[in-house]
């Protein structure tokens, strides 16, 4: 039996309470059937890294979470804690407390750094207050009257995940905090990460870097095709080589 | 042109604007939020100004002031939760047919009601009357009444009528109020960030489609307060929807499709044209010029838009990509 037969074992989270469930869900940008029932559990306060190559489902599998327009659930359940978040659209399911950073950040345009965290806090429940987002990301607090839109990547990275700090979160989804940008950017938004890890913020993180997931992550979901190849620490999956050949290419 | 009548075609120019910029702030209001290109929206301001003659008779023309923007605000949600909204993931063109089947059944209704000719629009006691511009050092006989205002490079003294500057006021006034509620309101701040990115705003928790829907019913407001101002002017008939209708659209297609400063600055544009259009002509002395003008001013607001859309297809203002 191969290494990766012999990990593959139930989709539940090794152990403790379930927080996050992820009941056979699929959903479908247009006719294209993307995520084709998907099943995991995440416990509260833990990091999940969600992995898998390109096309493997996972970003579809954040939105789907979020309530996103598209891709447009079309069955199984999403439960964050007894709240039942299939049943809910994009704006409640924010609301419920799960906050998605897009791949894109998505950060408004025509809006300064402050609007756009101002914004985040119009709906109830609000997080952090703006003084402490800028405290955690100096460099806004320096452009907070410049048009959002206008600034570096990374930057801008940072308003998206400042922007979801301003709202009170149970679960965040970062979908490619790291992409496209430069190393010391990237260390910068780590140490956000790892301030956020230590709030103990329940995080589903999707990365192409799945070193730089899987080093801040507690535990590891892998898909492929649409649905979940291997559920595990994050410590099997840096350790089991053949697990990362086969899914991973690292 | 001298500038006694230059200043005249200005001020009717503005006067054109002022109503063209109520209905076309509504029109690309709707259109920047919801997507959807409301063709009844002449309607709704035709509504507003058979309304308004109606309250202003039994109750008198202040109470109209106040009643039909509120009215035309509850009218304009209803249509929109009623009808509009089951049309968002559809085509322009499905968009387009609803509203303007919509318009079609208002103004036939409209005719049932009223018939099909004008109605009398009285305008109140305090709003009639002469507003008089006269020239630095001009004598003005003691017995002519109303307001005076001096004008620097007037010639002597001209007049123009009260209402007419009223209604540039209300217009400027409303275009203000619009600007400060966008600008600096947390309402505001909602609307310009849905019409950029309205799924991103949703995963902010924010209800966007029901704050989409107050806009819509903002937006059929700001055509009551045209209905109510502009009624006296355009006056009251079943044709007067569709006629103020085909300006105002091109008056956003100009500006740009969802611009709001675009459909300002065009609503402008467009009234000059035509008011020194007619100016032009009415001061033409060889017949052949006098007829091409004549003709010239049913025209032009089309032959401008033509102009602006085939340098800049998207419009003054407008976005690239959107009905590029």
């Amino acid at each position: 039996m191969s290494a990766v037969m012999e990990a593959e074992r139930p989709a539940a989270a090794p152990a403790g309470e379930a927080f996050v469930r992820l009941k056979d869900v699929e959903s479908y940008y247009g006719e294209s059937y993307i995520v084709q029932g998907v099943t995991f559990d995440v416990k509260e306060g833990e990091i999940v890294a969600l992995l898998g190559r390109n096309g493997a489902g996972k970003t579809s599998t954040l939105k789907t979470i979020a309530r996103a327009h598209e891709p447009h659930l079309t069955a199984g359940e999403i439960w964050l804690g007894d709240q039942a978040v299939h049943k809910m659209r994009d704006w409640q399911a924010a609301r419920a407390g799960i906050q998605l950073v897009p791949e894109d950040r998505r950060i408004i345009g025509g809006l300064t750094v402050e609007e756009n965290l101002i914004l985040a806090q119009t709906a109830e429940p609000v997080g952090w207050p703006v003084d402490r987002i800028y405290q955690l990301f100096p460099r806004l607090g320096e452009r907070r009257r410049q048009e959002a839109t206008t600034m570096s990547g990374g930057e801008q990275q940072m308003l998206a995940v400042g922007r979801a700090l301003a709202r009170d979160i149970k679960l965040l989804l970062l979908d490619e905090p790291y992409e496209g940008l430069a190393p010391t950017i990237v260390e910068e938004i780590e140490k956000a990460m790892f301030e956020i890890k230590g709030l103990g913020i329940t995080t589903i993180i999707v990365e192409q870097n799945a070193v730089a997931a899987l080093r801040i992550a507690d535990s590891a979901v892998i898909l492929d095709m649409g649905s979940v190849a291997y559920r595990g620490t994050a410590k099997e999956v840096l350790d089991n080589e053949e697990l990362r050949n086969e899914y991973l290419a690292i | 042109m001298e500038f006694n009548a230059f200043f005249l075609n200005f001020l009717t120019g503005l006067q054109l604007g002022a109503i063209y910029a109520l209905i076309a702030l509504g029109l690309t209001l709707i259109f920047g939020t919801l997507g959807v290109v409301n063709f009844a929206h002449g309607a709704l301001y035709m509504i507003a100004a058979y309304a308004a003659v109606l309250i202003s008779r039994s109750m008198g023309f202040t109470y109209a002031i106040f009643i039909v923007p509120a009215l035309l605000f509850l009218v304009g949600l209803l249509m929109e939760r009623g009808l509009i909204r089951w049309f968002y993931d559809r085509p322009h063109t499905d968009q387009i047919l609803v509203t303007f089947g919509l318009a079609i059944v208002i103004e036939e209704a409209l005719k049932w009601i009223f018939g099909a000719n004008n109605i009398p629009f009285a305008l109140p006691s305090w709003g009639s009357g002469q507003v008089l511009f006269y020239g630095l050092g001009a004598t003005v006989p003691e017995a002519i009444p109303g307001l005076r205002i001096p004008m620097p490079g007037i010639e002597g003294f001209t007049f123009f009528p009260f209402w007419r500057l009223l209604l540039i006021g209300v217009s400027a006034i409303v275009v203000l109020g619009l600007f400060v509620l966008l600008q600096f309101t947390r309402f505001g701040l909602v609307v310009r960030a849905g019409m950029r990115d309205p799924q991103m705003v949703s995963h902010l928790g924010i209800n966007v489609t029901q704050k989409f829907a107050i806009v819509f019913g903002l937006a059929a407001a700001i055509a009551g307060v045209a209905g109510v101002f502009g009624g006296p002017v355009t006056q009251v008939s079943p044709t007067v929807g569709l006629a103020y209708l085909v300006p105002s659209f091109l008056v956003v297609v100009i500006g740009g499709m969802g611009s709001l400063l675009g459909a300002l600055v065009a609503a402008v544009l467009l009234g000059m044209a035509s008011a020194f259009t007619t100016g032009f002509a009415a001061l033409a002395v060889d017949p052949f010029m006098k007829g091409f003008l004549t003709a010239l001013q049913q025209i032009v607001v089309y032959l401008v838009a033509v102009v602006v859309l085939l340098v800049r297809p998207r419009g003054l203002f407008g976005k690239k990509g959107v009905f590029e």
